[in-house]
């Protein structure tokens, strides 16, 4: 990641609406964020709280009411910023009288692959998605975790910079999902950046550096994921120390309360959380009992949202 | 160019799979077989019969499986959602709209190919006569006929569902064949609205029985090819008709919300 080049998507205060007077409905209400080459980035929210609106935007299906989405410096849409983006639809559907080859020759080719690119990749394609053994069926014949999984290989099928993915585990089983983790990591090692908004927050946690929530058409947080669930974070450690000892000073700034000859400090950071343990047990001390309560994305994705609709 | 081909491509390997066409020419040579074999008690000249009869259904039928194919490809593509990953890619939409019309007109060709194999075949057997030049001629009037009704139904289904879209582009078909016929004899029992509407209608929809030459080809022993000169007049006059309809079609398209 690296926040000194310049974003690759750059959102400034998004305004999509659809439909006519007063069926009119604000499906994205001025969002702004920005994603830098390299990260991989989280887009997060209940159902029609307007992820697919905004990728949709991105990609140039809709087009804003008010604001800017731009790619690579392009408007969004735009053919040139499309031959760097690789995209996985929230629904994959693809043509049911085709086969799997001939649908990677079609989209690989409008990718601007030649025969002979296609030929050395489709089957390594059909290898990392395993697929392997199903490049001459019809796409008829394709279970959804199937054709999911062709769809991915589409998406990546050009290596592009930029991946751009709807809902990725739709449709998975859980071997399914962790394939595509799987994927997902390996371009994460290669550098590429991606984008995808996902209900799997599990897999969000894991794999992304950067998380956006969005709600009702708004972006109620964006951060590093860490950062998010960092202050959530709680280590207790029950401690006695020899007579007329006391407390190391880093523990002074930290929640420290003594009953009897027991002290009990909470910590909300784990490194801090190390390092008092090093330095009480080199002050001697002897650790009674310890505790911690670690909240995951989707602890605090769930009490956010309850607190917005409250 | 490069994505333009590929698209058609996938158009015309979906009518190819689809196995619509093969059923629309066999229905066709069931009709045309049983016309040859209606003896009429041994009256001469049954084998022009035959070869108007037969012109004129393949005529319709190619005709009416093009409205199809093409009335299809834009709302197919919307409701199986096939169109995002498509135009995900970098293929721009006037790219996209060519290439479904490419693919359409590829397939229209190779129908009309086929009909037209059975046509010459028949013909040949019934003892009639061929003038290859004529046949070219009608051929590749048909084929703009055709162009001038896939840009149509392209036009109409991007306003409408793929029924609605099927049904008027086929009105709009049997209206442009006879509206050149019966124009004259109604003009004059009409009112001034009546007046304004058939010369709307005489503008406003292509007149296919210009770039129908089935007449001349059933009748090719007194007919000759016709000059150069029509040849391309007709050919403007169908590039301007699908000119038009394709535009339209684009402008509807090009900020349509997907």
């Amino acid at each position: 990641m690296s926040q000194t080049s310049s974003p690759i998507i750059e959102v400034k205060n998004l305004v999509v609406e659809y439909g006519q007077g007063s069926k009119r409905i604000r499906a994205v209400d001025g969002i702004s964020f920005e994603i830098y080459p390299g990260e991989c980035v989280g887009f997060v929210g209940v159902n029609g709280a307007g992820k697919s609106t905004t990728i949709k935007t991105l990609m140039g299906f809709i087009f804003p009411t008010s604001g800017s989405a731009r790619l690579f410096g392009l408007a969004a849409g735009a053919v040139e910023s499309r031959k760097r983006i690789g995209y996985l639809p929230e629904v994959a559907l693809y043509y049911p009288f085709m086969k799997g080859r001939e649908l990677l020759e079609l989209y690989g080719g409008l990718h601007g692959l030649t025969p002979q690119e296609l030929r050395r990749r489709i089957p390594a394609l059909f290898e990392e998605l395993g697929l392997k053994g199903k490049e001459e069926v019809l796409l008829r014949n394709y279970s959804k975790g199937m054709q999911q999984r062709l769809g991915i290989a589409q998406a990546i099928i050009a290596d592009p910079e930029l991946l751009i993915f709807d809902e990725l585990s739709s449709g998975l089983d859980p071997v399914g999902r962790f394939d595509m983790r799987s994927v997902l990591l390996r371009l994460k090692e290669r550098g590429r950046t991606i984008f995808f908004s996902s209900h799997e927050l599990t897999e969000v946690e894991n794999l992304c550096d950067r998380v956006i929530i969005i709600h009702q058409g708004r972006i109620v947080t964006q951060a590093p994921v860490h950062e998010l669930l960092k202050p959530l974070n709680i280590f207790e450690l029950t401690f006695s120390l020899p007579n007329g000892k006391e407390p190391p000073q880093p523990l002074a700034n930290h929640q420290l309360e003594k009953t009897g000859d027991l002290y009990r400090v909470t910590i909300r950071d784990v490194e801090e959380y190390a390092k008092a343990v090093t330095e009480l047990i080199s002050a001697g001390a002897r650790i009674v009992t310890t505790n911690s309560k670690t909240q995951s994305l989707e602890d605090f994705f769930i009490n956010l949202i309850q607190a917005k609709r409250s | 160019m490069r994505a333009i081909w590929l698209i058609a491509r996938s158009v015309l390997l979906e009518a190819v799979r689809r196995k619509e066409i093969y059923a629309i020419v066999l229905i066709s040579c069931l009709i045309i077989a049983g016309i040859m074999s209606i003896d009429f008690f041994g009256l001469r000249g049954l084998t022009k019969f035959y070869c108007e009869v037969s012109l004129q259904v393949m005529s319709t039928a190619a005709a009416l499986t093009t409205i199809a194919l093409a009335a299809r490809q834009l709302p197919r593509e919307f409701e199986a959602r096939t169109i995002y990953p498509l135009l995900a890619k970098p293929v721009s939409r006037m790219s996209f709209i060519l290439g479904k019309l490419l693919g359409v007109m590829l397939a229209a060709a190779f129908c009309f190919a086929l009909f037209m194999a059975i046509y010459i075949g028949g013909t040949i057997y019934m003892g009639g006569r061929i003038s290859p030049l004529l046949i070219l001629q009608y051929v590749y009037l048909q084929l703009l006929g055709l162009l001038i009704l896939a840009t149509l139904a392209f036009c109409l289904s991007l306003w409408l569902n793929f029924d609605a879209a099927m049904t008027i582009g086929a009105v709009l078909y049997f209206a442009a064949s006879i509206i050149m016929t019966s124009i004259s004899y109604l003009y004059d029992f009409v009112g001034s609205v009546g007046k304004l509407v058939l010369k709307a209608s005489l503008y406003g929809l292509p007149q296919l029985r210009l770039v129908d030459l089935s007449e001349k080809v059933v009748h090719s022993d007194v007919w000759s090819p016709i000059p150069a000169w029509a040849i391309a007049a007709l050919t403007c006059y169908a590039f301007v008709y699908s000119g038009l309809y394709l535009a339209l079609a684009y402008i509807s398209f090009r900020r349509k919300p997907l």
